[in-house]
C-alpha cells in the first residue's frame, strides 16, 4: 500500500501560477502567504492543546477543515491545485473568484485561517480567545499592509467565504457538538469478560470516550467501516491462549522495559490535553519538514489537507472498530490475571482497546507523507523539546509510524494485534486519501 | 472579654447526638449585603485566577477581621463589628490595604512583633504590609527587603525554617502576562525569599526552576519528619513539561523538588487550590486539590516496613465521594470548576467537612456555568455527602477565594466567598443542630510568635484530630487565628501542641464550647468574647 510515487517531487509551482503573482493589477502583499499558514497552524496545534474538548479524534476532525479550509483558500487563486469539492464526500463546489478581479493570496489566506480557526475554537478559554483575536489582528494588518483597499476587502471577503462554505459542511458530520469533553453521560457498557471498562479512578471517565465518534462521516474513505477489522484474538484466560500470550507480551515488556523504550512511549504518548494529540503530532511533523525545506505554499496546504483528512478517517473507521469489538485494555486483564497491582507506564485512555487509535492514525498520516515526501524521507521530530523530550530521528515515515505503534505496548496500554491489525487499518484508510486528486497535472 | 456567650447557642449545640451515620446538615443564612460587604473582584483576563480573602484579627477582640482582593479596584478592608454570636456585621473602613491590582491576600506576622502583617499577591509588585496595630498597615517592602517583583503572583506559602529567625516566605507566580500571542509555556519562576545572614530581612529571591504556573502552594510536613517540604499546585493550561510539585526545602540548602526515583508520581492537572487535613486520624495529612472536573484528594501511600515514607500519594477522591466533579444543583451536567479549598467541620460533630468554590474560569461553554460551590460532610466512614444547596450556600456565582471562619464567635464556622465580576458573599452559620466544639490559637514566645509549622492534637472520645498549623494554600486566601475543632457529643476534649521546635506539650483537658490560648510551657487559658 505504499505509494509508489512522491507527489512532492512534481509539484513544483508552475509558470501558469507564478504569472498569476506577477500579472497581478495591483500592489501585493509584502507578507508571504507561507507565513500566514505557519502561524496559524502553530495556533492552532496550541489550541487543540489547550482547549478542553480536543480528544484526539475532535483535534483530527478540525485539523481536517482547518486543512481543507487552507488548500482551497490556496487552490482557488492556483492553477496547480484543484478543489477537492466532489471528492470528499459531501463537499460542493466552493464559491468561485471573480476572475476579472485581483486578489492578494495572502490576505485570503488569513481572512480564510482566522475564520476557520476561531470558530472551530469557540470553546477555547479566555486566553485562546485573545490569542486568536490578538492574531487576528495583528496578522490582518500585517497582510494588508501596502494593499489596496479594495483588494483587501476583496480578499477577505472571498477567504471568509470559502471557510464558511468549510464550516458550513461540517456541521452534519456528527462530530460538531461536543459534550462532557466528550464523555457520554448515559452508555450501556457491553458487559462480560472481555469488554472494556473503566480504568481510571476519575468520575468522569467511567463511560467511554466518544461512543459514537464512528458513525461520522468520514472524508475521503466511502464509510466508516471501509477498511474492516478482523477481530481480536478470542478472549481467554487460559495461559495456553493467544490472547494470554498477547497479555503477556505486554507485562513481559513493561517489566523489562528499556531507557529507549521508555523515551519511545512517552514520546508518542500525544495525551490530550498535554499535547497536540496524535493528529497533531503529525501535523507538527509537517510543519517541521516544511519549515526545514522551505516548501512552496501549494505543495504545503495540499500536504497538510491530505495528513488532516486522512488522520480524521482514521479516528472515524478506528472508532468503528473500537466500539465494534469493545476489548478491555491491558490494565484491566492483567490485573485480574496476572498483577492485581500491575500498573502501565502510560495513562490508558479511557476507550475499548481494539484497534490502536494511535497506530491507525499514525500509518494512515505515513500513507500520506510518504506520497507525498517519498518512501525513504529521512526526518528529525522535534514536537516535543518543549516539553523536555529530546527530538528522535527516522528514516522514513514508516518507521516512525511504526515505533508510534509499538510505543503503546511499551507504555502498556494495548496488545500487539491492536498495533499491528491497527498499523494495516490505517494503511488501507490512508489510501484513500493518498487518492485524492489535488494536482491540476493528475 | 467577660461577655459570655449565648446560653441558647450552647444549649442547643449539646442536645444533638452524634453517633448518626448521615452528617447533620448545617443551616447558613446569607447576610453579605445587610452585613455591610460589598467588595467585588473586578477585572477582565488578569483576573481569571486570584481573587482572595484574609480573615485575621487585628483590633485584638478575638473577631476575624477581612480584606478582600479587589483585582482592577482597589482590596477592600472590613472590620468586624459583629455581635457576639448575632448577627454579622463589617464596616470598611481605610487601614492602608487598599492597593489595586491584589489576586491573593495571606496573613502572618513576619518580624515577630505579636501584630499580624499580610503579603499581597498582585499582577505586578507583591507588597509585604507591616501590621501597625489597631488594623493600620503601612508597606514594609523596603525595611523587610522584600523584592516585589513584577510578574502575575497567584500562589503563597510561609513558614520558618528550622533555627531561622525570619520567616520564608513561597511566591508562586503565573505565566507571562505580556505574551498574548503564544502565552504557553511562558511560566515565569517561582520564588523562595529566604532570610538574610542578619535573619532580620529577606535575602534577593530564589527561582524555583523549574516553576509551573503555581496556582497554590503549601508548606506541609508531609511525611512528619520534622521538615517541611513544599507543595505546589500548578496549572497544565500553561505549563509545558510541567506537573505537580513537591520540594525538598532543608534549612541551608537549595531547594530540590522530588523525583520519581525517590516515589513522586508526576500528576498534571489544571491545579488551583490546596486543602490538607488529617481525614483518618493516622496523624498524616491528606490532600485535596482543585481543579477542572475531577479534584483530587491524595492519600499518602504507607511506608514498607523499616523503610522511609515515599512521597507517593493514591487519588482517593473517588472512593471517598469527592470528585466534585459536575454541578450537583440545576440542569447543567458539564464539568465544574473547582478553585478554594478548605476542610473544617461546620456541623460540629468531629469529623472536618470541605468546601470547594467553585465557578467557571470566564465563559468557557465546555463547563458549567452555574456552578454551585460544594460542602461536602464527612461521614463517620470518611465518605463525603453533598449538602451545599440544603445548607443554603450553594451559590453559582463566579466564586474564586474564601475563608471559613467563626466570625461571631458563637463556635460555629461561617463563610466569606469571593466571587469574580460580582459581590462577595457572607454567611452566617446559624445551625441549631451542630455539636459541640473547642477553639485554640496557639502562640510562643519569640520568633514566629503565632508557631507556624507546629502540630494541634485534640482527643475526642478515642479519637486524636491532627491539624497542621499552615500559612498558604487554598485559592489566594489565608487565614490566621483562632484554630476550631468539632467534638460531636464530646463535651471535653484533651489536647496538645507539637511545637515547630520539636517540643511536644502534655495533653491538656478543655471544656468544650470554649475558646482557649495555649502558650508554649503554660496552661491552656480560657478566653472569653466580649
Amino acid at each position: 500500500m505504499h505509494a509508489p510515487h512522491c507527489r512532492m517531487a512534481r509539484l513544483v509551482p508552475t509558470l501558469a501560477f507564478a504569472l498569476s503573482i506577477l500579472s497581478a493589477p495591483a500592489a501585493h502583499s509584502a507578507s508571504k502567504p507561507e507565513d500566514v499558514l505557519a502561524i496559524w497552524y502553530r495556533l492552532t496545534l496550541e489550541l487543540v492543546r489547550h482547549t478542553p474538548t480536543y480528544t484526539p479524534p475532535v483535534a483530527s476532525r478540525t485539523l481536517a477543515y482547518v486543512g481543507v479550509t487552507a488548500y482551497e483558500a490556496v487552490a482557488s487563486g492556483s492553477d496547480d491545485l484543484q478543489s477537492l469539492a466532489g471528492q470528499l464526500n459531501g463537499l460542493t463546489p466552493l464559491p468561485a473568484r471573480d476572475k476579472a478581479e485581483a486578489y492578494d493570496e495572502a490576505v485570503v489566506l488569513q481572512a480564510a485561517l482566522a475564520r476557520s480557526v476561531v470558530h472551530q475554537f469557540a470553546n477555547t478559554g479566555p486566553t485562546g480567545q485573545r490569542a486568536m483575536a490578538s492574531i487576528t489582528a495583528k496578522q490582518r494588518a500585517k497582510v494588508s499592509d501596502g494593499v489596496a483597499a479594495e483588494i483587501v476587502q476583496r480578499s477577505e471577503a472571498y477567504g471568509q467565504a470559502v471557510a464558511d462554505h468549510i464550516l458550513a459542511w461540517s456541521q452534519d458530520d456528527g462530530g460538531a457538538v461536543i459534550a462532557n469533553m466528550g464523555f457520554p453521560l448515559e452508555y450501556a457498557v457491553p458487559e462480560g469478560p472481555a469488554h472494556w471498562v473503566p480504568t481510571s479512578a476519575l468520575r468522569q471517565q467511567q463511560l467511554p470516550l466518544l461512543p459514537d465518534w464512528g458513525k461520522n462521516r468520514p472524508f475521503a474513505m466511502p464509510d466508516a467501516s471501509s477498511c474492516p477489522l478482523p477481530p481480536p484474538p478470542d478472549y481467554s484466560e487460559d495461559p495456553g491462549s493467544a490472547f494470554f500470550a498477547e497479555a503477556k507480551e505486554v507485562f513481559d515488556t513493561s517489566a523489562a522495559l528499556t531507557p529507549d523504550q521508555r523515551a519511545i512511549a512517552r514520546f508518542w504518548s500525544d495525551d490530550a490535553m498535554l499535547s497536540s494529540t496524535p493528529p497533531g503530532h503529525w501535523i507538527s511533523i509537517a510543519m517541521q519538514i516544511q519549515k526545514r525545506d522551505q516548501i512552496p505554499l501549494a505543495q504545503s496546504v495540499d500536504t497538510l489537507a491530505r495528513l488532516g483528512i486522512a488522520t480524521a478517517d482514521a479516528f472515524i473507521g478506528g472508532w468503528n472498530a473500537k466500539y465494534q469489538y469493545n476489548l478491555l485494555r491491558p490494565v484491566t486483564y492483567l490485573r485480574r490475571t496476572m498483577d492485581p497491582k500491575w500498573e502501565p507506564l502510560l495513562i490508558t485512555p479511557p476507550f475499548p482497546e481494539y484497534p490502536s487509535g494511535h497506530s491507525v492514525q499514525s500509518a494512515a498520516a505515513a500513507a500520506v507523507m510518504s506520497d507525498t515526501w517519498g518512501d525513504d524521507f529521512a526526518f528529525e521530530d522535534a514536537t516535543h523539546t518543549d516539553d523536555g523530550m529530546p527530538a528522535r530521528s527516522y528514516p522514513s515515515f514508516w518507521a516512525a509510524a511504526e515505533e508510534a505503534g509499538i510505543s503503546r505496548l511499551y507504555g502498556g496500554i494495548h496488545f500487539r494485534a491492536a498495533i499491528d491489525r491497527g498499523l494495516d487499518q490505517g494503511r488501507c484508510i490512508g489510501a484513500f486519501t493518498t487518492a485524492l486528486t489535488t494536482r491540476s497535472d493528475e | 472579654m467577660k461577655t459570655t456567650l449565648s446560653a441558647t447557642v450552647l444549649l442547643c449545640h449539646a442536645s444533638i447526638a452524634y453517633a448518626q451515620s448521615d452528617p447533620a446538615v448545617p443551616t447558613f443564612v446569607e447576610e453579605g449585603g445587610s452585613a455591610g460587604i460589598t467588595s467585588v473582584y473586578a477585572g477582565d483576563w488578569e483576573y481569571m485566577v486570584g481573587g482572595g480573602v484574609a480573615t485575621f484579627d487585628c483590633s485584638g477582640d478575638g473577631k476575624p477581621d477581612l480584606l478582600l482582593s479587589g483585582g482592577k479596584v482597589k482590596a477592600t478592608f472590613y472590620r468586624n463589628d459583629s455581635a457576639i454570636a448575632g448577627d454579622l456585621k463589617f464596616v470598611s473602613e481605610v487601614s492602608g490595604l487598599e492597593l489595586d491590582a491584589v489576586l491573593g491576600t495571606y496573613p502572618l506576622d513576619i518580624d515577630s512583633d505579636g501584630v499580624t502583617d499580610l503579603v499581597l499577591l498582585r499582577s505586578g509588585e507583591n507588597v509585604a504590609m507591616r501590621g501597625l496595630g489597631d488594623c493600620k498597615f503601612e508597606r514594609a517592602n523596603e525595611i523587610w527587603g522584600l523584592e516585589g517583583g513584577n510578574e502575575w503572583s497567584t500562589a503563597f506559602a510561609a513558614m520558618w525554617e528550622r533555627g531561622a529567625t525570619w520567616p520564608t516566605l513561597a511566591i508562586g507566580n503565573y505565566l507571562n502576562r505580556f505574551e498574548e500571542d503564544f502565552p504557553w509555556g511562558s511560566c515565569t519562576d517561582n520564588w523562595l525569599h529566604r532570610p538574610d545572614a542578619g535573619g532580620a530581612k529577606f535575602t534577593a529571591p530564589l527561582p524555583l526552576k523549574p516553576s509551573f504556573c503555581a496556582l497554590s502552594m503549601l508548606f506541609t510536613d508531609w511525611n512528619r519528619s520534622g521538615t517541611a517540604s513544599l507543595r505546589i499546585s500548578n496549572d497544565r493550561e500553561y505549563y509545558k513539561g510541567g506537573q505537580e510539585q513537591l520540594w525538598h526545602l532543608e534549612p541551608g540548602k537549595e531547594p530540590a523538588a522530588y523525583t520519581v526515583e525517590e516515589g513522586w508520581k508526576p500528576l498534571k492537572i489544571w491545579g488551583m487550590g490546596i486543602a490538607s487535613y488529617d481525614l483518618d486520624f493516622n496523624g498524616m495529612p491528606e490532600y485535596f486539590l482543585t481543579s477542572m472536573a475531577d479534584n483530587k484528594l491524595q492519600r499518602a501511600m504507607p511506608a514498607a516496613n523499616g523503610t522511609a515514607m515515599a512521597p507517593t500519594f493514591a487519588d482517593v477522591a473517588f472512593k471517598a465521594g469527592i470528585t466534585a466533579h459536575r454541578p450537583y444543583t440545576g440542569p447543567e451536567k458539564k464539568p465544574s470548576t473547582g478553585w478554594h479549598a478548605q476542610f473544617d467541620d461546620v456541623n460540629n460533630d468531629g469529623m472536618v467537612d470541605l468546601f470547594i468554590a467553585k465557578g467557571n474560569v470566564d465563559a468557557m461553554p465546555d463547563f458549567a456555568k452555574e456552578d454551585p460551590n460544594n460542602l461536602l460532610l464527612q461521614r463517620r466512614d470518611g465518605t463525603f455527602q453533598e449538602a451545599g444547596d440544603l445548607a443554603g450556600v450553594a451559590s453559582t456565582k463566579l466564586s474564586r477565594g474564601a475563608a471559613l471562619a467563626d466570625f461571631n464567635l458563637d463556635g460555629l464556622l461561617d463563610l466569606i466567598v469571593v466571587n469574580r465580576r460580582e459581590p462577595a458573599q457572607l454567611w452566617r452559620n446559624t445551625s441549631t443542630n451542630a455539636g459541640h466544639w473547642v477553639q485554640v490559637r496557639i502562640s510562643q514566645p519569640g520568633v514566629n510568635p503565632d508557631a507556624i509549622g507546629a502540630w494541634v492534637e485534640v482527643k475526642r472520645d478515642n479519637v486524636v484530630m491532627t491539624r497542621e498549623v499552615t500559612v498558604g494554600g487554598g485559592h489566594a486566601s489565608g487565614q490566621a487565628g483562632w484554630l476550631h475543632f468539632g467534638l460531636g457529643d464530646a463535651t471535653k476534649a484533651e489536647v496538645r501542641v507539637l511545637w515547630p521546635d520539636g517540643v511536644q506539650s502534655d495533653w491538656q483537658a478543655l471544656a468544650g464550647d470554649q475558646f482557649y490560648v495555649l502558650e508554649q510551657g503554660q496552661a491552656a487559658k480560657v478566653w472569653t468574647p466580649e
